[in-house]
């Protein structure tokens, strides 16, 4: 028999008794219009930096007022949504040029729609198109605690990591 | 399997008498791990946190009653999404067919994210004899690795390294600066040395910390960014994973990404996770499935529930026997008390004295986000060496004395009276020898009562 038909044969044969499925749990009901102050604030924890874009603010204007000099080393991408509890923000690979942008740049600006924001997890990954091919909940800068838990940005990925939520568009 | 790591030859409690010399470090390392223990509480404190470790909990032992019937599924969804999903029925199988991939395509230098499985399966040493460079990417891994030790803890590797040590281990492997010891510094150099490794490697190689039955994806979690930067750089992506890491639906990844890094390091979720269901068009991704034992332990109720852990590292942290023992005391590649409870299945004889480095307080199974009843296992181990007549040394005299006195009340009574006046006449240095192993420096025996609470209790009835 083949590896994969001694494991499955193996599985089997432990006879597991069935178990039903798991239930969501029932997260506390949140406001709305309170999803990005919490997004913000689990960011600023996170070490990233939010910024809202008004409606007819310029948008390059903005991202040299928030980065300066780094503007020159950032990529820009677009994020499909927003997570308020961890401050992550869902990028998928078909908006990408390359998948290992979300890495090699110094510096990373996700722009998010302003309305697109969830609570939890919970809503996020229902949201997740079905049919990606590859897509990342990003949650401020690279990081290492490695050395004496001293905490480090800018580990391997980006250095600093900006979320803008788009109210022009 | 991989060579039995620091110690176990000497078993749990002699490494830990080693460790415990320097007894400044041995308080450090337990600062450590307490303080990790504090971030996961101030991480966890959200209102669901008991119904999400219910769930998570339940949708693990869904997984497990349908094993089988996902991993097809997973199967036929990967192979359709364009992955080439492999099986390995143990470590020798894994490394063979990760070295074939590799020889295919005449590969000599692999980078490699965390992954506790290719530690299990021994991947490195196997790849690094058959000539194939091999550079872990986790900052922590990567000390390990320069140092040729394993890593000594499942999340923080080198949580045993002080900050001084490192630096001179990089000024030796990476040039800097002789005497540099800022975490900052450090880190940066690292930066520039991995990237090189990444960014230039043949193949990337992963582990997983979810697979996902309903889409054939592989869902890898990282602060660094490592893993990323391998899989999406290298031409072949390799995915290294416990056939136990499955679960049914995106819906229950949403809830263990909640549980994962509020466990191991308080973070709301890890600054990078994954979700990879197809190659790149200019790449390939193989996924290696790996049992290595674990159709054995599923087989076996009463410790089945040990496949649902999900490696968060919590009960290392909050372990008050691991903090003060160190990781390598456990002589195993998982350590603190699910190691001890995942050893025994693996070799019951050379890992006896695991299941007995606890004191059963509890703490593990408190924090541990799935809700494994660990210290019902390490009992139960327990019950089995003794049957097995495995029991570690000392035990198996001790035991059936104190289990002939304890059983029955006339017995015990009369050995309490009979102790105590034992205990006043004889010199203590004889209770305290070396024979003793509760009387270490340090540690003396408690002067037994005059008399017992049960006389006691019988006194203060008997009064008006």
């Amino acid at each position: 028999m083949s590896a994969r038909d001694d494991i499955l044969a193996a599985i089997r044969s432990a006879a597991v008794p069935p178990a039903p499925p798991a239930q969501l749990p029932s997260a506390p009901v949140q406001q709305a219009d309170g999803l990005h102050d919490e997004f913000l604030c689990v960011l600023n924890e996170v070490g990233g930096q939010g910024a809202i874009r008004a409606e007819g603010q310029p948008m390059e204007a903005l991202l040299a007022e928030r980065l300066g000099a780094a503007r020159a080393d950032a990529i820009v991408l677009r994020g499909r949504f927003a997570v308020a509890e961890n401050a992550a923000v869902y990028v998928d690979a078909a908006d990408l040029n390359a998948r290992n942008d979300i890495v090699r740049a110094e510096h990373l600006v996700v722009i998010v729609p302003f309305s697109a924001i969830v609570p939890t997890m919970h809503e996020a990954m229902r949201l997740m198109p079905a049919d990606s091919a590859c897509g990342w909940f990003l949650s401020g800068p690279s990081k290492t605690a490695d050395i004496e838990q001293s905490l480090v940005f800018g580990a391997q990925g980006s250095r600093t990591h900006h979320v803008i939520f788009d109210r022009g568009t | 399997m991989s060579a039995p790591v620091g110690g176990a030859h000497r078993g749990h409690a002699k490494s830990a008498a080693g460790f415990l010399v320097d007894a400044e470090r041995a308080a450090w390392h337990d600062r450590s791990l307490w303080f990790m223990r504090q971030k996961r509480d101030r991480g966890t404190a959200i209102a669901e946190w008991e119904s999400l470790r219910l769930a998570g909990s339940a949708l693990k032992a869904h997984a497990m009653s349908r094993l089988a019937d996902l991993l097809e599924e997973f199967e036929r969804r990967a192979t359709a999404n364009g992955v080439v999903v492999h099986w390995a029925r143990d470590a020798a199988e894994h490394n063979a067919i990760v070295l074939g991939i590799l020889h295919a395509d005449g590969v000599t230098r692999v980078s490699k994210s965390k992954s506790m499985l290719t530690e299990e399966c021994g991947l490195n040493p196997f790849l690094e004899a058959r000539g194939i460079e091999v550079v872990d990417t986790d900052l922590g891994e990567r000390i390990v690795q320069l140092a040729k030790e394993p890593p000594s803890h499942i999340v923080i590797p080198a949580i045993h390294w002080k900050r001084e040590e490192i630096g001179a281990l990089f000024h030796r492997t990476m040039g800097t600066p002789a005497g540099e010891t800022s975490p900052d510094a450090l880190a940066a150099a690292a930066r520039v040395h991995l990237r090189d490794a990444l960014l230039n490697a043949g193949a990337g190689i992963t582990g997983a910390n979810v697979i996902v039955a309903e889409t054939g994806g592989v869902v890898v979690c990282t602060n660094e960014g490592n893993a990323d930067l391998g899989m999406h750089s290298a031409p072949i992506h390799i995915a290294c994973v416990g056939i136990e890491k499955i679960v049914a639906t995106r819906d229950d990844v949403g809830v263990l990404l909640r549980l994962l890094a509020r466990s191991g390091t308080g973070q709301p979720v890890t600054a990078y996770t994954t979700h990879v269901t197809s190659p790149r068009p200019d790449a390939a991704m193989h996924v290696v499935l790996v049992d290595n034992g674990r159709t054995r332990r599923l087989a076996d109720e009463a410790m089945r529930a040990a496949l649902h852990c999900i490696r968060c590292g919590a009960c290392l942290n909050t372990c008050p026997v691991y903090r003060r023992s160190g990781g390598y005391s456990y002589g195993h590649v998982i350590q603190g008390p699910i190691g001890a409870i995942l050893a025994p299945a693996v070799d019951l004889d050379a890992h006896r004295e695991l299941p007995f480095a606890s004191t059963l307080c509890g703490s593990c199974a408190d924090v541990c986000p799935v809700r494994i009843d660990i210290p019902a296992q390490l009992l139960a181990w327990r019950a089995r060496s003794a049957a097995a007549g495995a029991l570690p040394s000392g035990y198996s005299t001790i035991f059936p004395f104190l289990g002939w006195v304890l059983s029955r009340l006339s017995r015990f009574e009369r050995a309490a009276r009979w102790a105590r006046r034992v205990q006043k006449v004889i010199p203590s240095s004889w209770l305290s020898g070396r024979w003793n192993p509760w009387t270490r420096p340090g540690r003396t025996l408690p002067v037994i009562a005059d008399e017992t609470f049960r006389e006691w209790a019988q006194r203060e009835e008997g009064r008006p």
